[in-house]
């Protein structure tokens, strides 16, 4: 019998497997989320008279950048002969120094010098303007490519006996939906493809700053904002559907059943919608305050590093950011699983209880 | 001093280190009393402390990125 649920699964029409596709519309929502607010932003370029000349001689307090007589090769393989220069961008409001990545690069090819501007929009050739601008998305979207065309394969031709790609993705899968629901309950089961997803693809943002000449799209701080908007209208949109519209507006008055309770409405309410509103400001701030944090550590270590050798004019440099590179595989992991974990908790709030006196979380 | 916030913003940042220092001891403390106490559930308490030492640790997080935006002006 397990054979011809097997072969059923096997045997569905459709371009992807149930799974994947869940995984891949989940993707695709995210995608349009980071994408939207980037998109649709009209930011005017600056009119084509006002062509500054780039570069320090505007401001005074910048430092020059740390060239130390040439390129520094990564640490892992001197093929990428990337120049550290320790860019500072106003664009985001304070100093963010960065690695240089790849789409930093590119533009740097097409326009030179274009990787230097303050901002994206003195670049003159449109291709570079495009990918100054767009650079996180950039990024974004090939970690969505990837994932959806990893689990797409993972998902197809599944076998009784599962080979090792299929076993990974199973076993991630079922971690996955276990764990929340043991949170939720369950009826969790509906919910554990957007936030599945949400932690996959939240670790895997974190964790691809660290591959030489990639940026995690999670260290700025419009991609957690996107999240968590979208985390928060889904749990919102969840709570209309579950509890109807007047069992929502009953929650968020703090669900009064006396007249203690109904005076008391005045008082709940405004602080249950600023609740509700401060919880994807925190999600948000915390993904996006640790993975920039670990990414200026890395930067201004390697800095260090790349600094203390300048004597030599040698393309060289200490490889000072290593411990950090641990730490920060660690700290992503636990900030993708704390978004994951609390949007879950959001989730598991408005719930309707049925019973009075038994506790979710029941493993 | 011709700009007060200069010194005002590492003194925020170490008074909240200060803070989520003395509570993640609280934290981790009571994470490792119960670990003593009950061995069998360290898999367990260890992840919830985790996951606890995460949120109080997103407190300094939080004056960590404002210093940043309070600094964008300059």
């Amino acid at each position: 019998m397990m054979a011809r649920i097997v072969d059923a699964m096997n045997n569905r029409g459709g371009f992807l497997e149930r799974p994947a596709r869940l995984v891949a519309a989940g993707l695709l929502g995210a995608a349009l989320v980071v994408g939207a607010p980037l998109l649709l932003a009209d930011e005017e370029p600056h009119p084509e008279g006002g062509h500054a000349v780039p570069g320090q001689a505007e401001d005074p307090d910048h430092p020059a950048e740390i060239q130390s007589g040439g390129e520094l090769g990564e640490e892992h393989g001197e093929e990428h002969g990337g120049e550290l220069g320790e860019e500072h961008d106003e664009e985001h409001g304070g100093t963010s120094l960065h690695f240089p990545t790849l789409v930093r690069i590119i533009a740097d090819v097409v326009e030179p010098g274009g990787k230097e501007l303050h901002g994206y929009a003195d670049a003159r050739s449109p291709v570079a303007r495009f990918l100054l601008r767009y650079e996180d998305p950039i990024y974004s979207g090939l970690i969505i490519l990837l994932l959806t065309v990893l689990f797409a394969a993972g998902a197809r031709n599944l076998q009784m006996i599962p080979g090792p790609f299929q076993n990974f993705v199973e076993t991630l899968i079922e971690g996955l939906d276990t764990f929340i629901r043991g949170v939720i309950g369950p009826q969790g089961r509906q919910f554990v493809p957007f936030l599945g997803t949400l932690g996959i693809y939240i670790y895997v943002m974190n964790i691809f700053g660290l591959i030489p000449l990639m940026k995690s799209p999670t260290s700025i701080l419009e991609t957690t904002a996107a999240m968590a908007i979208c985390v928060f209208l889904y749990v919102q949109f969840s709570a209309v559907r579950m509890n109807g519209i007047r069992g929502y507006l009953h929650h968020l008055a703090g669900e009064p059943k006396d007249a203690i309770g109904w005076g008391m409405v005045p008082l709940m309410l405004p602080l249950h919608v600023i609740g509700e509103f401060a919880k994807p400001l925190s999600l948000a701030l915390r993904l996006f305050g640790n993975v920039m944090g670990e990414d200026l550590l890395l930067v201004v270590f390697a800095g260090l590093g790349v600094s203390i050798l300048a004597f030599t004019h040698l393309p060289v440099g200490f490889p000072l950011h290593l411990p950090f590179i641990f730490l920060a595989l660690l700290t992503t992991l636990i900030q993708a699983l704390v978004f994951m974990l609390l949007s879950t908790i959001y989730i598991a709030l408005v719930m309707p209880h049925h019973d009075h006196g038994e506790e979710h979380a029941s493993r | 001093m011709e700009n007060p916030i200069m010194l005002a913003l590492p003194l925020a940042l170490g008074i909240a280190a200060l803070g989520s220092g003395l509570g993640l001891g609280r934290a981790v403390g009571g994470a490792m009393e119960a670990m003593g106490r009950q061995p069998e559930a360290i898999g367990r308490i260890q992840t919830a402390m985790i996951i606890g030492a995460a949120f109080i640790e997103a407190l300094t997080i939080y004056v960590f990125v404002s210093m940043f935006i309070f600094l964008g002006g300059k």
